[in-house]
């Protein structure tokens, strides 16, 4: 292997992936080493339960896939990646027989809603509409650039009178809940329960205080979310071909020990078994903060107040994390609300039971606490349904995922060991009240817990698949934290591009695009993709 | 009064601007290109199907020049490399605005008018953006020789493209 390289990324998750991508097309000479046997990070696909059952054992959600530049920049289409859009993307099934389905056609989605509560469907169609109309704006904005501050944002907003223009934003969402926004909005505890479960499954808890001022932008994907046929796997796949299209080279089983810094400077990485790599420009990190500067750089390499400050636990992580049931089905499950609205039936996602915000509220508040809820109220997805590859024929995949701490009251992460058949079986069983069918047609069935999590991927501390809290204080500039927050670290030429970085988890390319963005500057490199 | 998309208009409107921008206690710092791309939609007597775009450069705060191009490839050489912001919507909404009777920030806030570039920078000087939004839509004194908007025929014209829409405004 040669031990010289222009710019050496550290973990081949898709941020790693797709900065390496992008730096190799810019005519760097690009290594990305990876701690596990193969490249995608959490865009990990395996045959968990059974051969021939594809399991998307993290990423199983791709959002604004058609507006996510990467994506066409790096030309994953060529490289073998297909995504469908489910036309019937979330439902949710309640105690009463009833259900509520988001459609990607919005005139669909009003009339499902509007069997709950007329003038909440008026609403959420002019959310819907104003939301579309400024997500682009927002996307390219705030997604695809380094972070501004949430001061400056509401001052821009109030400068330029949007208050008066918007029904729905206003400077006061950075002091509201998702909840307060949905009570100020909609009427009907279902419709209120579906928003913030959509929310939910994007990362964002209905009732933490400020998260209200995400919210209009999460309206704007309710319908756009995208499933990436064969597995989430291949995405990570396709990236890693364009990189090794245009001269980067990606080495698994490649565990970096160390930074090696020297004059202020990285230089280069060491490998667990001795090698030492050279970095000629720069060393980026995806991984975790705390790994990055309390194990792979020395103590002397940064200042000592920032050391502190992270070996502190000034990493805000997110105090929740999921619980998950992988399962092979020998047929797709029939839900009895069927009868009520025919297309729940063909629901990728489905919400099993919240039928208010406060039902949601609770789990929250037991995950916090370290308890598991009692009652599961488990997502359902059936990637099945519109991906006829993921499972021998006339069978299908499911995928169920709960609201969980990762550490248990009492016996910490560890407890889950024990816990995770027992609490898997609940979460079948949950799923079984609202489809029979599924009782008879679990095939195999396997738990991932909150503990394996970090098991598997060690970035993910503490089971956050986020990389970081979505929260009022972890946002923007302030995450991961303010010093951190425009992708430089105070080591001159080492980067941060992993999912810790504005804007957080989920497979947006974001914090790489943004990192490439601060790279290029100080590299001197010809932005190439970014035409306005 | 010039006639609209004239080359007087255009100098028209970039004094305006810079009248407007002379108001201001802090201008930013350094340059930048704005392409505006007004898309022809068959109902605007002024802008044929075709299209018409132009070039504005800003320096300091202050429009340096105007340019009225072909094509990308001639705005990107008139602009000496790429732009730094495209603004890109229908002639109706472009006319209107140019009328006083459109409103640029609704414009924009509903997609009518896409936006491209760091909007960042329009975030963090949105005091001057306005300023010169507002030097374009209010303080020329233009002339409609073929008609004034809003548009028989127009998709909801100022009533419906752009429900912020200020109606009659002293530029006629």
């Amino acid at each position: 292997m040669r031990d010289s390289f222009d710019a050496v990324v550290i973990g081949a998750g898709h941020n790693g992936l797709t900065l390496g991508a992008y730096l190799a097309r810019s005519g760097l000479d690009v290594l990305v080493l990876e701690r596990r046997h193969e490249e995608g990070g959490g865009l990990c696909t395996e045959e968990l339960t059974r051969p021939g059952f594809l399991h998307n054992v993290h990423a199983n959600y791709h959002t604004f896939v058609d507006m996510a530049p990467p994506l066409a920049d790096l030309e994953v289409e060529s490289h073998g990646v297909t995504y469908v859009r489910p036309d019937v993307q979330m439902a949710s099934v309640f105690d009463d027989g009833t259900a509520l389905c988001v459609h990607t056609d919005l005139e669909r989605t009003c009339a499902s809603i509007a069997r709950f509560d007329e003038a909440d469907a008026e609403t959420f169609r002019r959310l819907y509409t104003e939301a579309h109309g400024f997500v682009g704006l927002l996307l390219g904005t705030l997604m695809y650039q380094p972070p501004m501050s949430v001061k400056e944002l509401t001052k821009a907003l109030a400068s330029f009178g949007v208050e008066g223009r918007s029904e729905f934003l206003s400077v006061k969402l950075r002091r509201e809940s998702i909840n307060a926004f949905l009570d100020r909005h909609f009427s009907n505890p279902k419709v209120k329960a579906h928003l913030a479960f959509h929310a939910a499954v994007c990362g964002y808890a209905n009732d933490l205080p400020g998260l209200a001022m995400s919210f209009p932008l999460l309206v704007g994907k309710i319908d756009n979310w995208n499933l990436c046929i064969g597995g989430s796997h291949r995405l990570a796949h396709a990236l890693w071909r364009d990189m090794a299209q245009h001269g980067g080279v990606m080495i698994s089983d490649a565990d970096v020990r160390s930074i090696m810094v020297e004059d202020g400077r990285a230089v280069g990485v060491v490998l667990a078994d001795g090698t030492q790599i050279t970095a000629r420009r720069l060393v980026a990190s995806t991984v975790d903060v705390e790994q990055t500067f309390l194990e792979l750089l020395a103590p002397d390499a940064f200042p000592s107040e920032l050391r502190e400050r992270i070996a502190g636990g000034a990493i805000a992580h997110q105090p929740w994390s999921l619980f998950s049931v992988h399962l092979a089905l020998s047929e797709v499950p029939r839900y009895e609300a069927a009868q009520f609205d025919p297309d729940v039936d063909r629901a990728w996602v489905v919400n099993l039971g919240y039928a208010s915000t406060e039902q949601l509220d609770d789990d929250w508040s037991a995950a916090r606490a370290g308890r598991v809820p009692k009652m599961a109220h488990p997502n359902a997805a059936v990637n099945s349904l519109y991906d006829p590859t993921d499972a021998p024929e006339g069978c299908a995949t499911g995928l169920l995922r709960q609201i969980a701490p990762f550490s248990l009251v009492g016996s910490g992460p560890g407890g889950w060991d024990g816990l995770a058949r027992w609490y898997g079986r609940h979460c079948i069983d949950a799923w079984a009240r609202f489809a029979p069918n599924v009782s008879g047609s679990v095939i195999d069935w396997v738990p991932y817990t909150p503990a394996d999590i970090p098991r598997k991927l060690r970035n993910m501390v503490q089971g956050d698949w986020m990389m970081g809290e979505v929260s009022l204080e972890n946002m923007l500039d302030r995450r991961p934290l303010p010093e951190l927050s425009q992708y430089r670290t105070p080591v001159e030429g080492l980067y941060m591009a992993g999912s810790t970085q504005h804007p957080h988890g989920f497979v947006t390319f974001a914090p790489a695009y943004n990192a490439l963005s601060v790279i290029a500057e100080d590299l001197g490199l010809e932005k190439w993709w970014y035409d306005v | 009064m010039p006639d609209v998309y004239t080359t007087e208009w255009y100098e028209a409107v970039r004094d305006a601007m810079n009248a407007s921008a002379a108001d201001l206690p802090d201008l930013p710092d350094g340059s930048f290109v704005v392409a505006i791309e007004i898309v022809g939609d068959g109902i605007s007597p002024y802008v044929g199907t075709e299209g018409r775009r132009f070039l504005v450069r800003i320096d300091a705060g202050r429009c340096s020049w105007w340019r009225e191009t072909l094509d990308r490839a001639e705005e990107r050489r008139e602009a000496g490399g790429p732009v730094d912001y495209r603004f890109t919507g229908p002639a109706t909404v472009f006319d209107e605005l140019a009328a006083g009777i459109g409103d640029p920030i609704d414009a924009a806030l509903r997609g009518i008018i896409n936006v491209r570039g760091d909007v960042r920078f329009l975030l963090r000087h949105a005091d001057h953006v306005k300023a010169l939004l507002d030097a374009y839509t209010t303080r020329v004194a233009t002339t409609w020789p073929r008609g004034r908007p809003p548009y028989d025929g127009s998709p909801g014209g100022s009533q419906g493209v752009l429900p912020g829409a200020k109606g009659e405004s002293a530029s006629a």
